[in-house]
């Protein structure tokens, strides 16, 4: 088979993978009606009578919303720092920070999380579940 | 080559890449844009393929790449992840290094529209893809945050399925630059320097100029 067969079929390999990928995250998409801490299910408004409403300041300028580490707390999670945090995003896309992380961020009511010392890529939006996990 | 003539011409490309990033990458984030794969399809495949092809030189993307990622990663002007961003441009950088590394740089061998087309797609779903991944992996461990490996799996469809924008206009851009390198474009010798590092230094300017004015 010649080196140009080769790269051809190579190519379309690619956008098979690309295309076989976005039909399986179509198919998997999330609803963001209501958000899941440690098993339980709460509405925005719900979290925001929960948790303390803060300000905090980010390089994206001050975001307002719910504390997590308050919203944790109020969540009856006992020992906080003994958990590892997953923070799950409608996208698929997921971070998992510790307790020190967390308890310096807000999750906001569109829903997404800040953390005023983090880089963007922990700042996941449209939060649908945290996950509570033992370290 | 010339090794000067060679780092004049990795610093002025790179700092235009890393400019464009910086500038027309944020806006473009700003609108809602898919900022990530029409930067790494359109200018970053555009900027690194031409001083490729115009340059014959193995090892210049890869350095293209660092100076492009210092640019962003020193841009604190612009909302946005410069760790993520100034990573995943040094990333496709070091990938479109590897990928041409085993292409040959004579033209004549690339004229088939369908070997322009192909190697558009695979450079640029590469350069995408493998960006993606080394900034999830990166950026935490920069941060001393810490990196889980399941926060990866998770989201890899989704980075594959991300990687079609960028693999469908590589096919397209990779034949537009291969087509302008027709055009006899020569810089006397006199003016190559000047320019390189006129460019570069405007380049520079406006990226880090704009931290002493914030």
């Amino acid at each position: 088979m010649g080196k140009e067969k080769i790269i051809s079929i190579f190519a379309i390999l690619l956008l098979l993978v690309g295309t076989s990928s976005a039909v399986y995250v179509e198919v998997n998409k999330i609803s963001t009606a209501s958000i899941k801490i440690n098993g339980q299910e709460y509405s925005i408004e719900e979290l925001f009578n929960l948790g303390e409403i803060i300000t905090i300041d980010t390089d994206e300028g001050e975001k307002i919303g719910v504390s997590i580490e308050s919203m944790i707390i109020k969540s009856n999670i006992g020992c906080p720092p003994c958990f590892i945090y997953i923070i799950k995003g409608a996208d698929g896309f997921q971070q998992t920070v510790e307790w020190e992380i967390m308890k310096t961020g807000i999750l906001t009511d569109y829903p997404r999380v800040y953390f005023p010392d983090t880089a963007h890529k922990f700042w996941v939006k449209g939060v649908y579940e945290i996950e509570v996990k033992q370290q | 080559m010339n090794k000067f003539r060679l780092l004049a011409g990795i610093l002025a490309f790179g700092s235009l890449w890393g400019t464009t990033e910086s500038y027309i990458g944020s806006a473009l984030d700003n609108a809602g844009l898919p900022s990530g794969s029409i930067m790494t399809c359109f200018f970053a495949m555009s900027f690194l393929l031409f001083s490729r092809l115009y340059f014959k030189q193995a090892g210049m993307q890869l350095g293209m790449g660092v100076v492009a990622g210092s640019l962003k990663l020193f841009n604190p002007f612009v909302a946005g992840c410069h760790l993520c961003s100034g990573i995943a441009i040094m990333v496709e950088g070091a990938v479109f290094e590897a990928i041409w590394f085993f292409i040959s740089r004579d033209l004549k061998e690339l004229k088939s529209i369908n070997i322009q087309v192909s190697l558009g797609i695979i450079s640029a779903y590469f350069m995408f893809i493998v960006g993606n991944i080394v900034t999830q992996i990166l950026t935490p461990v920069v941060q001393g945050i810490g990196f889980y490996l399941n926060d990866l799996i998770v989201f890899l469809p989704r980075i594959l399925a991300r990687g079609i924008l960028p693999a469908l206009i590589g096919a397209v851009i990779v034949p537009i630059i291969i087509l302008s390198l027709k055009i006899d474009i020569k810089l006397k010798d006199k003016l190559y320097y000047p320019t390189a590092l006129g460019i570069s230094l405007i380049c520079w300017f406006i990226v880090i100029g704009n931290w002493f004015l914030a």
